[in-house]
């Protein structure tokens, strides 16, 4: 059974595509990163699986029960810890993880929930809104944990944690999947991702622009070569050119009229020869073995 | 049907507020000192029944207020700060949403409100009163379904509005149109309409049915009908009392439905 089906999913406000078709599908057991920088669609994304805005073409599924159609069936199974939300106020962080036994059904010890997620008891029985960042969402992970999802969602989970906490964060997701549930979280951070993630999907202006395991990433970048290229003269339209070469995978503009350009080695030439025929005088360039890092950034930073 | 977490939940915090200790307080304190003086003012005989015909007058006015300014930002407060995203995030509907708050709330009018009127009872009947147990039910049913009416009206306007401000404009012009002007509108139009000589003295049936329609003018044809024995309901038959009861539901399920469709739809993000 598959967690999470998307099909053709795109959100439109207005003119502004925040999503654009995306294909999407994870399987159950699986720790699935998304990846993208802040404003790529990632919480759009999220906010459509979890019924908060409605696609404007197509559909996502959560084992099977529409998001939209049949949201709280959707949402039986999954533990959430959104984004954008705040606790609520004059209630303690026990009442909130009690809150979340009683809408879930559950049987767990509030108690036990709140030591795994590291509140101790006397933060426990403090007001939620008195709580730090940090703390808050210990508290939302804790909220996500009951019932024992098969399907836990996790909106940019690090926000607010301290490396420490972030590491607890790791050992909770990996315990998770142990148990048997999948994973679905984003970040705009892509070690966090690499340390846990059996594959990643990267989103950029909305579009899904690639979903691989973090080796196959790797080996598909293996041939790959940077190239660093510093023109005279950076003007509109020279980037666009460089894409439009054959073998060109991402074409980024850097300041100082350098462009970082990823392709294959044998596209190299092609672009210097590019550049000259569309007048624009070569300074100097280097070429660079590109790195996973290297890629995310080309891949993400191109909207800039 | 996760709504009772969500009543549950939303009545712990609606009691524990300061505003709505102090809302319900005031609430309350008028229905007992008109209780309590209303037979040193009144003429005999002192009846529970009665003391419904005079305590109308003050509740009209502030159930209403009472029932938007604690209602309004039920949910649109919650949307605003973020918490909302909490509960959807868990398997409730925005349906168990809203009825779950109106519960809670509406809940918390209806203790305050029953609590208030049994005293008042036992004060008008204590000590040369008289108690109609069947016609001071009515009565009390009615009060909370009043409560009920103008809860829901907050809370319609907590759920059609984006944010806190505009959910309180919102309920506050419905409460000023119903509770504030209408009666002026009515008499304006009466007097207007009389000036020109096209009527005497008295709107014609339909008019006078549309002015009707307000949820304070229904209470006070529930009352005069089936209440205060010293009171009658005059006029063509959609005027009558019983016309009055299914207004009195349309009035608790329209607000808040309208509202709701446009809820259930919108983009929360």
């Amino acid at each position: 059974m598959t967690a999470i089906e998307a099909t053709e999913v795109s959100k439109r406000y207005g003119t502004v595509v925040a999503l654009d078709r995306v294909d999407l599908t994870v399987p159950e057991g699986e720790i699935f990163g998304f990846l993208g920088p802040n404003g790529a669609g990632k919480s759009t994304f999220i906010n459509v699986l979890l019924d908060f805005a409605t696609p404007s073409d197509g559909s996502v599924e959560i084992f099977g029960h529409d998001c939209h159609a049949e949201g709280v069936a959707a949402r039986e199974r999954i533990g959430v810890l959104p984004e954008g939300y705040s606790v609520f106020e004059r209630r303690t962080g026990r009442q909130h993880i009690e809150y979340a036994i009683e809408s879930k059904d559950a049987d767990d010890d509030p108690a036990e929930i709140l030591d795994r997620v590291g509140l101790d008891p006397t933060d426990a029985e403090r007001e939620a809104s008195d709580y730090s960042k940090g703390m808050a969402q210990r508290l939302v992970l804790g909220m996500a944990l009951v019932g024992e999802p098969d399907l836990l969602l996790l909106d940019e989970p690090t926000t607010g944690l301290d490396p420490n906490g972030a590491a607890e964060m790791r050992d909770i997701i990996r315990e998770e999947n142990e148990r048997g549930a999948t994973v679905f979280f984003s970040s705009h951070i892509l070690e966090q991702v690499e340390a846990v993630c059996d594959r990643v999907g990267i989103l950029q202006d909305g579009e899904l622009v690639a979903v691989d395991t973090i080796e196959g990433l790797r080996e598909s970048l293996g041939g790959g070569t940077k190239l660093v290229i510093t023109v005279d003269d950076l003007r509109n339209g020279t980037v666009e050119t460089v894409r439009g070469v054959q073998g060109v995978e991402t074409a980024v503009e850097r300041e100082d009229s350098t462009l970082e350009v990823t392709c294959t080695n044998d596209a190299k030439m092609d672009i210097l020869v590019e550049l000259h025929d569309a007048g624009v005088d070569v300074v100097n360039f280097r070429t660079e073995e590109a790195s996973l890092e290297d890629m995310f950034i080309e891949y993400t930073g191109s909207g800039r | 049907m996760s709504w009772d977490v969500i009543a549950r939940q939303d009545w712990d915090l609606t009691v524990g507020e300061r505003s709505t200790k102090a809302l319900l307080g005031l609430l309350g304190f008028v229905i007992v000192v008109t209780a309590y003086v209303y037979p040193i003012g009144g003429s005999e005989p002192y009846t529970t029944g009665r003391f419904a015909g005079v305590v109308h007058g003050s509740l009209t006015t502030l159930v209403p207020i009472v029932g938007v300014l604690l209602g309004y930002n039920a949910v649109v407060s919650e949307r605003e700060s973020g918490a909302l995203r909490l509960s959807l995030s868990l398997p409730h509907s925005r349906a168990d949403i809203v009825f779950g708050k109106f519960l809670g709330r509406a809940g918390v009018v209806t203790a305050a409100l029953v609590a208030a009127l049994a005293v008042a009872g036992f004060l008008v009947v204590y000590p040369f009163g008289e108690l109609e147990p069947l016609r001071y039910l009515a009565f009390v049913v009615f009060t909370v379904w009043f409560g009920g009416i103008w809860t829901g009206i907050g809370i319609a306007a907590s759920i059609a509005a984006s944010t806190k401000r505009r959910a309180l404009v919102l309920a506050l012009s419905v409460f000023f149109l119903f509770v504030m002007v209408w009666d002026a509108l009515d008499d304006g139009l009466t007097l207007a309409l009389d000036f020109a000589g096209l009527i005497d003295g008295e709107l014609p049936g339909p008019l006078q049915f549309y002015f009707g329609l307000e949820p304070g003018r229904v209470f006070g044809r529930l009352t005069d009908g089936f209440v205060d024995p010293s009171a009658t309901v005059e006029g063509a038959w959609y005027l009558s009392e019983w016309v009055a009861l299914p207004l009195f539901v349309l009035w608790l399920v329209g607000p808040l439905g309208l509202a709701y469709r446009r809820f259930a739809r919108r983009d929360l993000a």
